[in-house]
């Protein structure tokens, strides 16, 4: 076998031809004071989003002859103001963590898997989406039940395409955590005892 | 993403080394093995940049909380890694795609022992290989190329070193079989 330090991928990997990085200290400190205002504007627009959300329902539900339409516009409302609860949740920035990005790969990686497994798992209730469902179906299935059957017909449509994304939603929601967690079984085998899997001889 | 820690000020650790100079001495120690990292996690000059820069952004930001520890070699490997894993986990299309190290290792590699057609196309293909591996494999390959002992790339990724031992064992194996020869032994 040849041994040509050239032919060493060692080598033609450290000798490949780089780029100096130019930014300086003060301008790194600028950037990542950006960030964090870019971050923090992205959260206050989602809040002002659902707090807006919250006052046209709450309007809508005041101005509501139907006492079910008017509970329905209520929930939405509520589901709103869950809603710019959870963008302030998820979405403030934070000071990090000091071991966010300072720990080791696996652990980091880890963490980052069971946190998009979890996501997956509970995205129906973090999102509140039942809430959300119902509050919408008890303000559009009663003026759709009083009204004639031709216009019922024509709501049809809508229907159909709505029970096919919850449909399609709950496959790849399940299909997508089944992934991660085979992902994550993975990386718990690195965690368990090497003997299982013993190293090739040679 | 991760939100940046945003201190303001410099900080100064116990041995009276402020934030700011440290990053000035990992900028000069590790810019060109930052910069073949990144080349590792993102194939597009462009996004490579941003992703350079974000990895720079929290180096800078995660040296307020250096503790020494562990050297400061480790740590900059585990945040750059760190920030470029989830660059790559944040490609959800890519991402599906990636393979193990053991996956590579069944795959027929060609004989590319007379690739005296270059190192540029050598490099390529180098390249294409460790982008096709999930991160924390990914990690392996980029250590072990950067020169570094399997008990240092144990400190980076947490791996024991018989996980590390048969990885890099397999990882010779690979590169064996893709770039014919050149592998001395260790």
């Amino acid at each position: 076998m040849p041994s040509d330090p050239m032919n060493d991928p060692r080598n033609i990997w450290q000798n490949q031809p780089t780029e100096p990085f130019h930014m300086s200290t003060d301008e790194i400190r600028r950037k990542a004071q950006q960030h964090y205002t870019e971050a923090r504007m992205g959260a206050l627009l989602s809040i002002a989003m659902g707090l807006g959300l919250c006052a046209l329902s709450a309007w809508a539900s005041a101005r509501a002859h139907e006492t079910v339409t008017r509970m329905g516009w209520a929930l939405l409302s509520l589901w709103c103001i869950y809603f710019a609860y959870q963008a302030y949740r998820w979405m403030w920035p934070d000071r990090l963590a000091p071991d966010a990005t300072v720990s080791t790969s696996l652990e980091f990686y880890g963490r980052e898997l069971d946190r998009r497994r979890d996501h997956a798992l509970h995205i129906w209730r973090r999102g509140g989406l039942t809430f959300c469902f119902l509050g919408m179906a008890m303000v559009v299935l009663p003026p759709l039940i009083q009204s004639p059957a031709a216009q019922r017909l024509n709501a049809l449509p809508f229907f159909v395409l709505l029970i096919i994304w919850i449909a399609a939603f709950i496959v790849l929601r399940k299909r997508k955590r089944q992934k991660i967690q085979q992902e994550i079984d993975e990386l718990r085998a690195y965690r368990g005892d090497i003997s299982k899997n013993p190293p090739p001889a040679g | 993403m991760t939100t940046l820690f945003v201190g303001g000020t410099e900080s100064i650790s116990d041995e009276g080394v402020s934030q700011d100079s440290l990053y000035r001495q990992t900028v000069d120690t590790f810019s060109s093995s930052l910069d073949r990292l990144a080349r590792a996690y993102e194939l597009d000059p462009e996004a490579r940049r941003d992703l350079l820069q974000e990895i720079h952004l929290h180096l800078w930001s995660s040296l307020a909380h250096f503790d020494r520890r562990c050297s400061l070699r480790t740590w900059v490997y585990r945040v750059a890694h760190n920030v470029a894993t989830g660059h790559v986990i944040r490609q959800r299309r890519i991402r599906s795609k990636l393979v193990s190290i053991e996956d590579i290792e069944t795959l027929p590699g060609g004989d590319w022992s007379e690739f005296a057609a270059g190192q540029a196309e050598a490099l390529q293909r180098l390249s294409v290989l460790i982008r096709r591996l999930k991160p924390l494999d990914r990690q392996i390959i980029v250590s072990y190329l950067e020169g570094m002992d399997a008990a240092s790339i144990g400190e980076i990724t947490g791996l024991s070193s018989g996980n590390i031992a048969m990885k890099v064992h397999r990882i010779k194996n690979i590169l064996r079989r893709w770039f014919g020869g050149g592998l001395h032994a260790e």
